[in-house]
């Protein structure tokens, strides 16, 4: 089997991120102190060798990074100060590159002017789309249903979802195609795809992975990293339920009792959103932790989007409660132009894509190793017969 | 406080194998020379090694005639159990203060009999054989320590006076007290040696607290003829271990540790031992974990050969992590790298870190002599002659300059001697030392 040879491919990584790749002498430490390293996915020294050695195609097809949780244990001991967790972390960023068809990923992760240029324009565009679009404005009371027409902002809700769904199975489709058929030699039975899909849905709604990263550790961060994230992460796909699917009952100038569910879910969902999102950028200012040393501009782009949404989502509630609807109005202009590029940009080619890729990842290495026992036992199988 | 005066050619700081070596080079050219050791013997970290590599002669066998000879050399002032407290420069030359630790044994008067020892009630961890053996509060430090006197340690002592009572030629005096001692010299030979990584230094390896994970040093002592046991037996249960292992680079070469660089020793002391362990403990499995070996001196490589032919096992990777089970066997975590790349968990009686050397004297509180970024005395002129610090009248020999194994100390310390000798010349000669790149980046410095 012939590898070709990318000479370039290490220069490239590192536009991704800080990890010291060329100091790497591979010792082997990294992989031995990582928790998550098994036989067949001996990481992280492995991936720093395919960079070394420029093999691109076998890094493209490689699950390894995304089994990876940033403990930073490596990072830690490493004897050359070549931060693997961190070459872990670029090569997270790029291989989402490499899986967004569209380019926009690698524009977004290796230039910070077609980062947050991207981002200002599409808020300024969806801000004045919406001035537009709007309403007549009430000024007795508080009626953000005539400024903001539901039915309209559902519509453009759905046209959303339609093209998020459009670039993530697209780019879903090439992770697919590098992981499952250009990186094993035989195709897997299809059956699989089913009697392994249980992992995929226990891993999104669990990341029980991750606790394995807490495990064995001396001293404990305070709250867990996995609990803070799992939070963030029922905060805001509670709230992606409420706005995409019903967005009817939860954008309604009727103020509901406290108890009501519509408050109490809102209430939840932006609480956890507050604190996950705040303690990322407060975590990312203090570098206090291993995981929060190297910040990427798309590691501060993402926290700082959710915590501004979840601000302006906190103050269109407060001003309508308190009835003043001009601010109600502006400031709900304002929530869209953080949410449209935080779901336009973010969830397909950005950090935020990590919510699908992750757990495909690891729903694909199960099904590998299913792939490979049944393999195994058909091979002993005729042998024990003789 | 009485103050002692001499005056001497040279002053070399140090007794172990570097500056014995210099002070005896210097000495037998007819220089007068002082000699300062901190111990109460001479001899050095070497004295208490087993072998040494590739030849594998006893280490004991070399040091102790070295010692000898150093003692019996009149032209040498032997100022043990003595530190340097400062330096002054004297015109070219320099004048010293050292003090000498009250020994509580009167030198002239003891004969070195040990009668104090054998009758003192005080048992204590024995510093010597790297505190795995016991030894008295009053005591010849090793068998073959030179100068042969008795020092008592009188933080321990309980004062009962069984040793005074019991010694002929009364020597024991509780009341000594420290002396002060000024040294005029016209040249000063820094042979300062080295310290090993503590134990306690990395926590993947238990910092410290293991009680079947020793060091190096550790291993030497018992090895050696006169250590504390006579066999190799393994600490938390004075079992012989079945299955030895090596973490090599347990210090060197990781930058957690500040230590960037490679103490050279390593490699060949791990090989080394493990060919004396599979003499004395013939059946026990043993395993180097590396992350190289570098073997680069004249026959190791044959060396290294030789002990992969005997049957040493040796596996590369970093040793990433030692854990204890429940019958306190270390457990090392480690990529098996040529095998793969999977991890295992070896599980062996008893580990054996190969620690590295670390700069052990600072001479700056004491008086302006450059170290360099890795703590080691600066040697500005490497290629030409690396004995040379950055003062004029003050060269350095042995580990004190940078990690070095035993050949490449005498071989510095001959460097350093002879550069000495040269510098003592021109200076009682009146001459002027000839320029140099090396005179010029001296100058420099003293301007700076």
């Amino acid at each position: 089997m012939s590898i070709r040879v990318d000479p370039d491919l290490l220069l490239e990584i590192k536009e991704y991120g800080d990890g010291e790749v060329e100091t790497c002498f591979n010792c082997g430490n990294c992989t031995a102190i990582c928790p998550f390293t098994t036989d067949d996915y001996p990481f992280p020294r492995n991936m720093i060798r395919l960079v070394q050695i420029g093999a691109k195609d076998k890094l493209k097809q490689s699950i390894d990074p995304w089994l990876c949780y940033y403990c930073g244990d490596c990072s830690q001991t490493c004897p050359r100060g070549a931060e693997p967790g961190e070459i872990m972390m670029s090569l997270r960023r790029w291989l989402t590159a490499q899986y967004d068809w569209t380019g926009l990923a690698k524009k977004f992760y290796t230039s910070k002017a077609w980062e947050i240029g991207s981002m200002v324009v599409l808020g300024l565009l969806v801000a004045f789309l919406a001035l537009f679009l709007s309403g007549p404005i009430v000024t007795d009371q508080v009626e953000l249903n005539t400024f903001a027409p539901v039915h309209i902002i559902h519509i453009a809700d759905l046209i959303l979802a339609g093209f998020l769904t459009f670039f993530i199975a697209t780019n879903v489709f090439r992770m697919h195609k590098n992981i499952m058929w250009d990186g094993m030699d035989k195709k897997v039975p299809l059956k699989l795809y089913f009697t392994e899909a249980w992992e995929l849905i226990l891993h999104t709604l669990t990341q029980k992975r991750w606790i394995q990263c807490d495990e064995d550790k001396e001293e404990k961060e305070g709250i867990s990293k996995w609990l803070t994230h799992l939070l963030m992460m029922s905060g805001y796909g509670l709230m992606l339920i409420m706005v995409v699917f019903f967005l009817n009952w939860f954008q309604t100038d009727e103020i509901y009792s406290f108890w009501h569910p519509q408050r109490l879910l809102g209430y939840y969902a932006t609480a956890v959103l507050l604190f996950g999102s705040g303690s990322a950028i407060w975590g990312r200012i203090k570098k206090n932790t291993q995981l929060h040393r190297f910040s990427h501009l798309s590691d501060w782009i993402f926290p700082i989007l959710l915590l501004a949404v979840s601000i302006t989502g906190i103050l269109i509630h407060s001003f309508r409660y308190f009835g003043l609807p001009i601010a109600t109005y502006y400031t709900y202009i304002i929530h869209l132009a953080f949410v449209a590029p935080m779901l336009v940009l973010e969830v397909p080619f950005g950090k935020w894509s990590h919510l699908y890729y992750r757990p495909l990842a690891i729903y694909f290495q199960a099904i590998k190793e299913k792939a490979k026992q049944e393999q195994a036992s058909a091979k002993t199988a005729p042998a024990s017969a003789d | 406080m009485a103050t002692n005066k001499i005056k001497v050619d040279a002053l070399v700081v140090g007794g172990g194998i570097s500056g014995m070596q210099t002070a005896l080079d210097l000495a037998d050219q007819g220089y007068q020379v002082a000699l300062v050791e901190k111990e109460a013997s001479i001899g050095g970290k070497m004295i208490a090694l087993s072998k040494v590599f590739p030849t594998l002669d006893c280490c004991s066998c070399i040091t102790t005639p070295k010692m000898s000879a150093v003692a019996h050399q009149e032209n040498i002032t032997l100022l043990t159990y003595c530190e340097v407290d400062h330096i002054k420069q004297n015109g070219k030359g320099f004048i010293v203060g050292a003090t000498n630790k009250p020994r509580y044994v009167d030198m002239d008067l003891c004969t070195g009999c040990r009668q104090c020892e054998y009758v003192c009630p005080v048992d204590l961890k024995n510093p010597f054989d790297n505190n795995l053996g016991a030894i008295r509060a009053i005591r010849v430090p090793f068998s073959t320590a030179v100068p042969q006197k008795v020092v008592l340690d009188i933080d321990n002592c309980i004062l009962c006076g069984k040793c005074q009572t019991a010694c002929a030629v009364d020597a024991i005096d509780f009341t000594q007290q420290p002396e002060e001692i000024m040294i005029e010299t016209d040249s000063i030979l820094l042979a300062t040696g080295f310290e090993v990584t503590p134990k306690d230094a990395k926590k993947e390896y238990g910092n410290g607290k293991l009680l079947n994970v020793i060091d190096g040093l550790d291993m030497e002592r018992l090895l050696a003829p006169t250590g504390p046991y006579g066999h190799v037996l393994r600490p938390s249960d004075g079992k012989e271990p079945d299955s030895i292992a090596y973490v090599q680079c347990a210090g060197s070469r990781d930058e957690t540790l500040g230590v960037e660089y490679c103490s050279r020793v390593c490699c060949m002391y791990a090989i080394k031992q493990a060919m004396l362990l599979s003499g004395a403990l013939p059946l026990a499995d043993i395993t180097i974990y590396y992350m190289d070996i570098r073997a680069f001196g004249k026959g190791y490589e044959q060396f290294y050969q030789n002990a992969k032919a005997m049957g040493i096992q040796f596996i590369k990777g970093k040793v990433a992590k030692i854990k204890e089970d429940e019958n306190q066997n270390p457990v090392f975590r480690v990529e098996m790298v040529d095998e793969g790349g999977s991890v295992v968990e070896h599980t062996h009686d008893l580990a054996v870190l190969s620690v590295g050397m670390l700069p052990s004297f600072d001479p700056t509180p004491i008086f302006n002599v450059p170290n360099d970024t890795d703590g080691f005395i600066m040697t500005p002129d490497q290629n030409f002659s690396a004995s040379l610090t950055m003062i004029p009248g003050i060269f350095a020999a042995g580990a004190a300059t940078g990690p070095m194994d035993i050949v490449d100390s005498i071989m510095t310390a001959g460097s350093a001697a002879s550069a000495a000798s040269a510098y003592i010349k021109s200076q009682q000669n009146g001459k002027e030392e000839s320029s140099s790149k090396i005179a010029d980046l001296q100058k420099e410095s003293q301007h700076a």
